[in-house]
């Protein structure tokens, strides 16, 4: 008798939980699901007579297709580009944020501009903005004497990348500004205190005392942006819809373009697979990296 | 108190009888037809035809959806992989093989054999949107004719005559290409090339006009052979060595290339009159239309279409059918080119006075005898979509031979030798 009340009552938190699980299910694990399948079939959305398994049919396409390593080679340009110059800038406005002077509340919402614009806007904006006949960037380097003429930056295919880095880069350092932000509020002035009765100069005081009292904060930040900016999609394909020619193409960017404009979604699903195994791995290894730092006591 | 419960069962319950009854039948007769379409502009609206229709046909409900041009396409083949397509959708001649291949549009030959406005269709519409299979799942809507736009005052200033074959095209492209305030930079480029998403037209225009088919009346490839791929040459060295377009063509979309002509920053490009209206508010007197210049085996310029196709799955086939037919009728047909700024397809419509003293009307029907469409073949989509653009571009930024180019496209189409 009291066992079984007691299995009653083991069951009741699932119960609880079991709504959100369905819903969990139905929406992140039924689509990953799906594409894993769809990775290892023919699927062209107008063929329906011919889909079917194909085994590591798109998996072995892939290692013979040259887009797909552009598209590889491009993605993790994309990622350590964006990243380091986003992290760069976020470290650098987090300390000047953290200074005292009359406007900091006005200038920590300021910050936050490129942050909250939608995606579209920003691509749109930049678009204009790096625009080879019209835009205000070529304006200015012509008008300061840097470029004798227009340069299109986003039809050349050794800018382009680069110049959606940039874009990218504006629109994601508030993100790493505020978390480091906070990071560096919490870290208790007492600390600071004691290494200035020790001697520390403001350089010591920096990368003994600020720098590893963020790095849970840095972790967690980077691990996550590394995520987003690996599937980003919105920007490139707005900018310049992978092109020209391969020259923006990243493994989302090709992945979409084959499922929706080539209606072929087994090799698309194969791309997202790929990806998904790439950033899994990588931050698998991540993660284990900084546990073992705090195991060691680095950090 | 008998009497009064039967007076309360008539007054109150008997006409709840009816009133439901009668609501059952209206709901049963009133059916629902669900619409896709886009406009060029968005700001234009299908609702005053809506309500003419079901005016004119009580019982069916339009439940119309603007659908971004963008993403039509996908979104259409996603629907009906979803099982959710509308009844009736616009639909592009080029998609026409996939959605075939798929069995997604429904044969409309009983149908329009049993319309009577058929005849009032121009035929060569009806030949161009007949399937390879013989059969008919297009409903005619709109028709555009690519022309040449050309600053007819600048081609004054220079003396220039509007050009006839792609010679004298190259060498009036070149004579617009200048510095006007002698700073030494290049302020007008002769022509604006569309080097992204939709400039096939412009490229079949130079190339399928000097020797290169896409598909050969016996099947066969007709892009690698040394017409076909001196032709290709001829249109990438417009930009490479020539430099009669500006820096920023491999991927300057329609925007880009509109906005230039508009700013005065190109002399020539290629268009339909969906940009007509914007181009004279801008322009005015400056600028005027020509059909494209002749290659070296004829002419060719792009027959841009749009049908209305009723989806195999529509459970309201019938009722979706009125409402093509009532588009494709002359009076409808032309309030709905009131909002795309395309032409009729209506013979009845094509007379009026205003055809004839409009320049990019007259420009469109002038290039009426040699305007084609890309072959019936279900890879032409994706061509379009993304080989196309990819490949050019890459030709464009000298990455690719005009021959490796052209190699792509063969591949495409008929698979790897």
């Amino acid at each position: 008798m009291m066992q079984k009340s007691m299995k009653r009552w083991d069951l009741f938190p699932y119960l609880l939980l079991s709504p959100a699980m369905l819903v969990t299910i139905l929406v992140i694990f039924y689509p990953i699901v799906r594409t894993f399948t769809y990775s290892f079939m023919q699927y062209i959305l107008w063929k329906p007579k011919e889909i079917r398994f194909i085994g590591f049919g798109n998996y072995l396409k892939a290692l013979e297709d040259p887009v797909f390593w552009i598209s590889f080679q491009n993605t993790l340009i994309w990622i350590v580009g964006v990243i380091s110059l986003q992290l760069l800038l976020g470290f650098g406005t987090a300390l000047l944020l953290n200074q005292k002077f009359f406007w900091r509340g006005i200038a920590r919402s300021l910050v936050l501009i490129p942050w909250v614009t939608p995606s579209v806007i920003t691509a749109l904006m930049w678009r204009w903005m790096y625009d080879g006949n019209r835009g205000i960037i070529n304006d200015l380097l012509v008008r300061a004497g840097i470029l004798s003429s227009y340069f299109p930056w986003l039809a050349n295919d050794k800018t382009a990348l680069y110049a959606i880095i940039l874009a990218l880069m504006w629109q994601g350092f508030p993100f790493f500004a505020i978390m480091i932000l906070a990071g560096l509020q919490a870290i208790p002035e007492t600390l600071y205190e004691a290494a200035e009765v020790d001697g520390a100069s403001t350089w010591q005081k920096f990368t003994r005392i600020t720098l590893p009292m963020l790095v849970p904060v840095l972790f967690t930040s980077l691990m996550l942006r590394i995520i987003w900016v690996a599937n980003s999609l919105d920007i490139i394909y707005i900018m310049t819809g992978g092109g020209p020619g391969y020259a923006t193409h990243t493994l989302p960017v090709y992945s979409y373009i084959r499922a929706y404009k080539g209606m072929d979604f087994g090799y698309a699903s194969t791309i997202a697979v790929v990806l998904t195994l790439l950033i899994t791995l990588f931050v698998a290894m991540y993660v284990r990296k900084i546990l073992r730092m705090e195991d060691r006591g680095t950090v | 108190m008998k009497r009064w419960m039967i007076v309360l069962f008539l007054g109150l319950v008997l006409p709840g009888l009816i009133f439901s009854g009668g609501a059952r039948e209206q709901k049963a007769e009133a059916k629902t037809v669900r619409f896709w379409y886009h406009f060029d502009n968005p700001e234009t609206s299908v609702k005053p035809l809506i309500e003419k229709f079901e005016r004119e046909n009580p019982g069916i409900k339009i439940q119309a959806e603007m659908v971004a041009w963008d993403a039509y396409f996908q979104k259409l083949m996603t629907s009906i992989a979803g099982g959710n397509p509308p009844d009736v959708s616009q639909i592009k001649l080029w998609w026409q093989p996939q959605l075939v291949e798929m069995k997604a549009l429904a044969p409309l030959d009983d149908y329009i054999a049993k319309w009577p406005g058929r005849t009032d269709v121009y035929e060569k519409i009806w030949e161009l949107t007949r399937h390879t299979d013989g059969k008919q799942y297009l409903m005619p809507l709109q028709m555009v004719i690519l022309y040449l736009y050309y600053r007819a005052d600048m081609f004054k200033e220079l003396g220039l005559k509007v050009p006839t074959t792609r010679e004298e095209f190259l060498d009036v492209a070149k004579k617009l290409t200048r510095d006007t305030n002698g700073d030494g930079q290049i302020d007008v480029y002769g022509f604006g090339i569309r080097g992204g998403r939709g400039g096939h037209d412009y490229w079949a225009t130079f190339v399928l006009s000097s020797g290169a088919e896409i598909i050969t009346r016996e099947g066969k490839s007709g892009l690698t052979t040394p017409e076909a791929i001196a032709a290709n040459q001829w249109y990438i060295d417009l930009y490479r060595v020539h430099k009669v377009s500006p820096p920023t063509t491999p991927t300057d979309g329609f925007n880009e290339v509109i906005a230039n002509m508009k700013s005065g920053k190109t002399a020539m490009t290629i268009h339909h009159l969906g940009s007509a209206k914007g181009m004279v508010e801008v322009l005015g007197d400056k600028i005027s239309a020509a059909p494209v210049p002749r290659g070296t085996k004829g002419a060719w310029t792009s027959f841009g279409d749009e049908e209305n196709g009723i989806l195999a799955a529509s459970k309201v086939k019938d009722e979706a059918f009125k409402w093509c037919a009532f588009l494709a009728t002359a009076e409808n047909n032309a309030l709905w080119q009131k909002s795309s700024g395309q032409i009729s397809i209506n013979k009845s419509n094509g007379q009026t006075k205003e055809a004839q003293e409009n320049r990019f009307m007259k420009a469109s029907v002038e290039s009426t005898p040699f305007a084609g469409v890309l072959p019936a073949h279900p890879k032409v989509a994706e061509f379009v979509e993304s080989v196309w653009p990819a490949t050019m571009q890459r030709a464009f930024l000298g990455q690719i031979t005009s021959e490796q180019m052209m190699k792509i496209f063969e591949e495409h189409f008929f698979g790897k030798k």
